[in-house]
C-alpha cells in the first residue's frame, strides 16, 4: 500500500505512528530532484556461508535464495549478492582480523598504528579514510539538516572495533545507541510553530556566532597541533549553524511519531525493540528529508552478546568460533543473521510505504549490508557477504548473484559512488583501486 | 622530585624494554625463542633538563564536562548522558588523541548548553548575575568576568570579554536580562576555552626549551587530574598569585585535592578503566541452581570498586592491592559467594587460600568468562595487557588454516588445547592460554571451584615471553600466578604506567620515561599508592611542556 497526504507507519509495538507529509514537502519533493540516500547496515563477526550464499544458481539471475536471506524474498529482486568481493586493502597496515575488517568495510583503507587492543591483543588505531556514507552525505545531503545519522544497538564501546563510518582519517563517527535519544534530535523540534522556531533559529544563530568568534581568538594563540584540532570542531560547529535554518523547514512538514520510552542502551531484552525502533526513525527521517543517509550498526566486532528473544544464548563473538561441524553453534548464528535480513526486510517495507514520485522512497535508496569478516571460525577476510539491497532508480539493476572471482572491494565502494553521481575516480588505498566493479551498475 | 642521576639512563633503557619492546617485537614463530634482549627504541638523555612530552589539547570528556558545570553552576542534571562516549585509547577515555569531537556531539553540547541555561537562569539568577541596579549592562559584564574565569580556569582576555559583552548587549535591547544571561551561558559552555584544557599558548618571547607550566594550566591539570573537575576557588587564588610553580606548592595543593570527595570518585573511575568494569554493566548470567540478583554485573562492579577503594585508601600498598585475600560483599552478592553480610553495603570477607588480591576478584573472574563457562583466552589477554603492559603480536594476517572443531562437551581446558595444537595458532595463544588457565579456579560467576563437571579443575599453567625473565616458566595455581606476578617488577612498573596514561590523558612517549622512570624505581621500593600520585604531579612531565610550536595561522 502506498501512503498518501496523510499516512502512517507501523511503530513501536504495532502502534501506529502518524506521519502527515504536509504540501510543502510534496512540493519541495517536486521541486528538488528525488533525494537518493544510502544506508549502511552491519553486523558482526561473520557469516555461516553455507546458510547465505545462493542455493540452485544456474545464471546470474537464476538462483534461490539461503536460509539467512529467506525474509527477503518478496524484495528478492531488488537484491544485488555479490560473490568473490575481498577485503584485499587488510593485507596492508597493523591490527587483528576483526579491527582491520570493520576498518576497511566502508573507508577501502588500512588501519592508522595505534593503540587499540584486540581481543588476540593486537594493536591498531582508526582506519586511515573516509568511508562511502560520508562522501555521498556530502554529495547529497548538503541541504538537509543532519548530513548523517549514525545508530547502533548494543555499540557503546568507542573503539576501532565498534566504528564503521568515518568523516576522515583517524576520524570515526560514534553511532547513537538509544532511540530516545535519537527521537530528541530528528523529532523533538518539529512541532514548534513556525514564527516561534525562527526566533529559536535566531538566538541559536547568535550564540554560534559568539563560539565562532571565541574560535578565531584562542585560534591565534595556541600551538600548530591545537589548531588543527580546533579548526576540525570549529568546522562542526560551522556545519551545525549551516544546516539549522534547514531544520526549520524540516519541522514545518513533519509531525512527531510516538516518543520511544527509556531504554537501556545495553540492555539485551530491548535490543530487538531499539533495533526495530533505529531502522523505523531513519525510515521516517528519509521521509521528512531530515537526512540521506545513515548506518545501522549490530554491537561490534568481537561481542559476547546475546540474542534471548530467539533462544540464542550464546556468546557472540565465541559463536562464530564454533566449528563447522558444530551443528547447535552454527544454527545459532544463522538464527541470528535470518533475524537480521528480517529486520532489513522490515525496514525495506517501511520504505515502500512512504510514497515519492511515481513510486516509493525504497525506490530511492540503496542499502550495503556486509560483516567484517567473511568466516567467524577462520576470521577469514575474502568472498566477504556483501549484499545491496534496493535499486536506486535502476542504477543497481536488482534479482541478481553476480560472482567476482576475488576483486578488491574497493571496486564495489568505487561503483557505490558512482550510483550517486560522486566523480571520483578511485576510492580507498591506491594499490587496490581498480576501477569500477563491472557489470554492479546498469 | 630529583633530576635521574646518570646510571639512571641505563636502567632507562632495559625499562623501555619491558614497557614497549614487547608491545612492539613482531610475532615470534612458535618454533624460534622468544625475545629476551631489550630493544633499545631511542636514546633520551634526560640529563639536559626537564624533558616533557606533548601537551595537546584536551576536549573534555563527559564526566569532567559534568563535574565542572556541577562545580560551577550547581546543576547535576547530568547534561552530557546524550554526548557519544569518548574513544577509549589504551583503555582510558581521557586520551587527548582519541577524544575528539564529532558531529553528534556538537549538536548535543548545543542541547547541553541551552538545557544548562535555562536551569541556572531560573534557579540561582540572582547568585551568577545579581542586579540589584535593575537589569543592566555593567551586572552582565561584571557576570562574564565572574562566571567567564570559572568556566575558562582563568581571567578572561579583554577580547574574549568584549565579544561576550556584545551578544549580552544585543540580547538585552530585545528580550530580558536572564535571557540575555542565558545565551552568553549558552556562548560560554560551547566556547574552546571551556570544553578544551589548552596548555601552550603563544609565549611573550620564542622558545627553545621546555616550559614550566603556566600557573592556570597548571591549576588546570592538577584539578582536573587529581578532581575530575575545574580547579576550585581556591586553586585558582593560587595560579592568580603566582604560587604554583615550585614542588612544594604543587604538593601541599595535590594533598589538599586528594582530601576532597571528588579524588575519591576519580581513584574509583581510574580503577574501574583500567580494570574494565564497564563491561560488568552488559553481562548477563544466569545459574540453574543459584538465584542471581538481577543486577549482577552491576553489583560486582561495586563490590570491586569497594576492593579497590580499600586498597587504595585504607591499605594503601601494591602488596595490599595485588595479595589481599578480601572480598566485598553485601546482602545480594553475600549468598552467591557463601557469605551472611549482616550489615547494609560492602562488608570485607576474608576467603584465605581461595583469592589473591586483584587478579581474582569475581568482578574480573565474571567480566572474563562467557555466561556459561570460563574464558581462558579473555582472562590471559587481560592480564598481560593490563597488569603487566605486556601485548601480545596480532595474528597473521588472512590466517588460512583449517578451523578447530572441537568437541562441545570437552572441558573448557580441553577444548583450548587446538590453540596450541596448531603452529599457526600457537604464536599467539602459547602467550596467553597457558597463563589463563591459572585462573580456572574461578568459575563463570567468579566462585572458588576445585571441580568441573565432577572432574579435578586443572589451574596449572606457564607464563611465557615476558622481557622479565623471573615471570617466565610453569606455575601451579592461581595462588603461585599471583604471587609471581605480585612480585614482579613489571607488575609494580605497569600500575605506574597506567595511572600516568590516565594522569597525563595521552600515552607515553620515550621522553616522557625521564619522569616516569623514577617514579617507577620508588614504587618498586614502597608500593606506596597514594603516593604515585604525589609523585606524578610534581615530576617534570606533570609541571613542564614542550616549547611552543607558532601556528601558521595565528598572531605572529
Amino acid at each position: 500500500m502506498k501512503l498518501g497526504r496523510r499516512h502512517f507507519l507501523r511503530g513501536t509495538a504495532g502502534a501506529l505512528v502518524a506521519l502527515p507529509l504536509l504540501d510543502s514537502l510534496q512540493v519541495r519533493a517536486q521541486m528538488a530532484a528525488t533525494p537518493r540516500r544510502l544506508v549502511l547496515m552491519y553486523t558482526p563477526n561473520g557469516t555461516i556461508q553455507s546458510a547465505w550464499w545462493p542455493k540452485n544458481v544456474t545464471g546470474p539471475t537464476s538462483f534461490d535464495l539461503n536460509t539467512t536471506l529467506t525474509p527477503l524474498e518478496a524484495h528478492k529482486s531488488r537484491l544485488t549478492i555479490l560473490g568473490g568481493v575481498d577485503l584485499s586493502v587488510t593485507g596492508v597496515g597493523p591490527g587483528g582480523p576483526h579491527q582491520r575488517g570493520i576498518g576497511a568495510l566502508f573507508t577501502g583503507r588500512e588501519l592508522q598504528e595505534g593503540k587499540f587492543v584486540d581481543g588476540c591483543g593486537a594493536n591498531a588505531g582508526w582506519a586511515n579514510g573516509v568511508s562511502i556514507d560520508q562522501v555521498v552525505a556530502t554529495a547529497v545531503g548538503a541541504s538537509v539538516p543532519i548530513k548523517s545519522l549514525e545508530l547502533a544497538a548494543r555499540c557503546t564501546q568507542a573503539d576501532v572495533q565498534a566504528r564503521i563510518s568515518y568523516a576522515g582519517p583517524g576520524n570515526p563517527l560514534p553511532p547513537m545507541n538509544t532511540p530516545l535519544e535519537v527521537f530528541n534530535r530528528l523529532f523533538a523540534n518539529l512541532d514548534v510553530p513556525v514564527n516561534l522556531a525562527a526566533q529559536v533559529i535566531a538566538k541559536r544563530k547568535s550564540v554560534l556566532d559568539t563560539v565562532q568568534e571565541q574560535y578565531g581568538i584562542l585560534k591565534k594563540q595556541v600551538s600548530s597541533n591545537d589548531a588543527t584540532k580546533l579548526e576540525r570542531h570549529l568546522d562542526l560547529v560551522r556545519d551545525l549553524e549551516a544546516r539549522l535554518t534547514a531544520s526549520a523547514s524540516g519541522g514545518a512538514v513533519c509531525a512527531k511519531p510516538a516518543t520511544p520510552s527509556e531504554q537501556d542502551p545495553e540492555g539485551e531484552a530491548e535490543m530487538p525493540e531499539i533495533v526495530r525502533l533505529h531502522f523505523e526513525f531513519l525510515a521516517l527521517a528519509f521521509a521528512c528529508d531530515l537526512t540521506r543517509v545513515g548506518s545501522v550498526q549490530i554491537s561490534n566486532a568481537l561481542n559476547r552478546i546475546r540474542y534471548p528473544w530467539l533462544g540464542s544464548l550464546g556468546s557472540g563473538h565465541t559463536l562464530s568460533h564454533s566449528g563447522d561441524n558444530d551443528v547447535a553453534a552454527t544454527q545459532e548464528v544463522v538464527t541470528r543473521h535470518t533475524w537480521h535480513a528480517q529486520m532489513l526486510a522490515h525496514f525495506m517495507d517501511s520504505l515502500g510505504a512512504i510514497a515519492e514520485g511515481e513510486g516509493s522512497a525504497l525506490d530511492n535508496t540503496l542499502v550495503v549490508w556486509c560483516s567484517e569478516v567473511s568466516k567467524g571460525n577462520l576470521h577469514t577476510l575474502v568472498n566477504m557477504p556483501f549484499l545491496v539491497a534496493g535499486t536506486l532508480g535502476g542504477r543497481v539493476p536488482g534479482g541478481r548473484y553476480m560472482e567476482y572471482g576475488a576483486v578488491p572491494h574497493s571496486q564495489l565502494l568505487l561503483s557505490i559512488l558512482h550510483a550517486f553521481d560522486v566523480p571520483d575516480t578511485s576510492f580507498g588505498h591506491p594499490d587496490f583501486a581498480k576501477g569500477d566493479l563491472p557489470g554492479f551498475l546498469a | 622530585m630529583s633530576r635521574p642521576s646518570a646510571p639512571l639512563l641505563v636502567s632507562l633503557l632495559s625499562l623501555l624494554s619491558g614497557l614497549a619492546a614487547g608491545c612492539q617485537t613482531e610475532a615470534p614463530p612458535p618454533e624460534e625463542p622468544l625475545p629476551t634482549e631489550p630493544q633499545v627504541l631511542s636514546q633520551v638523555d634526560c640529563q639536559v633538563g626537564p624533558v616533557p612530552g606533548e601537551a595537546p589539547a584536551r576536549l573534555l570528556t563527559r564526566s569532567a564536562y559534568e563535574n565542572s558545570v556541577a562545580d560551577i553552576l550547581g546543576d547535576t542534571s547530568h547534561p552530557a548522558a546524550a554526548f557519544p562516549p569518548e574513544n577509549q585509547m589504551l583503555g582510558f577515555n581521557n586520551n587527548a588523541e582519541a577524544h575528539q569531537a564529532s558531529p553528534l556531539l556538537v549538536s548535543e553540547m548545543l542541547n547541553a548548553a541551552e538545557g544548562i541555561a535555562a536551569r541556572t537562569v531560573s534557579a540561582k539568577l540572582d547568585e551568577i548575575a545579581p542586579c540589584p541596579t535593575g537589569a543592566t549592562v555593567e551586572c552582565g559584564a561584571a557576570f562574564i568576568r565572574t562566571v567567564g574565569e570559572r568556566l575558562f580556569r582563568r581571567p578572561l582576555t579583554l577580547e574574549e570579554e568584549q565579544v561576550f559583552s556584545r551578544l549580552f548587549a544585543a540580547t538585552l535591547a530585545t528580550d530580558s536580562y536572564a535571557n540575555a544571561v542565558s545565551v552568553v551561558l549558552q556562548a560560554m559552555l560551547q566556547s574552546p576555552q571551556f570544553l578544551y584544557r589548552i596548555e601552550s599558548v603563544r609565549p611573550k618571547a620564542v622558545e627553545s626549551a621546555p616550559a614550566l607550566l603556566g600557573p592556570y594550566e597548571m591549576a588546570t591539570r592538577l584539578s582536573y587530574f587529581l578532581t575530575d573537575s575545574a580547579p576550585d576557588p581556591e586553586l585558582l587564588q593560587a595560579a592568580s598569585s603566582d604560587a604554583l610553580s615550585t614542588p612544594l606548592a604543587v604538593e601541599a595543593q595535590v594533598r589538599r585535592l586528594l582530601q576532597q570527595p571528588r579524588a575519591r570518585a576519580m581513584v574509583a573511575n581510574f580503577h574501574g578503566q583500567w580494570l574494565g568494569t564497564g563491561e560488568l554493566g552488559r553481562i548477563v548470567r544466569e545459574d540453574p541452581v543459584l538465584s542471581l540478583p538481577a543486577n549482577f554485573g552491576t553489583l560486582l562492579a561495586s563490590s570491586l570498586q569497594a576492593f579497590t577503594d580499600s586498597m587504595f585508601w585504607e591499605k594503601g600498598t601494591f602488596d595490599s592491592l595485588f595479595n589481599s585475600n578480601e572480598l566485598f560483599l553485601d546482602k545480594q552478592l553475600g549468598p552467591v559467594f557463601g557469605h551472611t553480610p549482616t550489615t547494609d553495603g560492602f562488608t570485607a570477607f576474608p576467603e584465605p587460600e581461595q583469592r589473591f588480591g586483584l587478579l581474582t576478584q569475581p568482578a574480573l573472574m565474571v567480566a572474563l568468562a562467557h555466561p556459561n563457562q570460563t574464558a581462558p583466552v579473555f582472562r590471559g589477554v587481560f592480564v598481560r595487557e593490563h597488569f603487566l603492559c605486556s601485548d601480545v603480536p596480532p595474528p597473521p594476517p588472512n590466517l588460512n588454516a583449517v578451523a578447530p572443531d572441537p568437541d562441545p562437551k570437552a572441558t573448557t581446558r580441553e577444548r583450548f588445547k587446538q590453540h596450541t595444537a596448531s603452529a599457526t595458532c600457537a604464536a599467539c595463544h602459547t602467550l596467553i592460554d597457558p597463563l589463563g588457565f591459572g585462573f580456572e579456579n574461578y568459575d563463570q560467576l567468579g566462585r572458588f571451584r576445585t571441580q568441573e563437571n565432577g572432574l579435578p579443575v586443572d589451574s596449572t599453567g606457564a607464563m611465557n615471553g615476558f622481557a622479565e625473565e623471573g615471570l617466565n616458566g610453569p606455575f601451579v595455581g592461581p595462588k603461585e600466578l599471583a604471587a609471581r606476578i605480585s612480585s614482579s617488577t613489571s607488575a609494580r612498573d605497569c600500575l605506574v604506567t597506567q595511572w600516568w596514561r590516565y594522569a597525563a590523558g595521552r600515552s607515553e612517549t620515550a621522553a616522557d620515561l625521564c619522569s616516569l622512570a623514577p617514579i617507577q624505581q620508588d614504587f618498586r621500593q614502597t608500593g606506596a599508592l597514594p603516593e604515585v600520585l604525589v609523585k606524578i604531579a610534581l615530576s617534570d612531565a606533570f609541571r613542564y611542556r614542550a616549547p611552543y610550536v607558532r601556528n601558521p595561522g595565528g598572531a605572529p
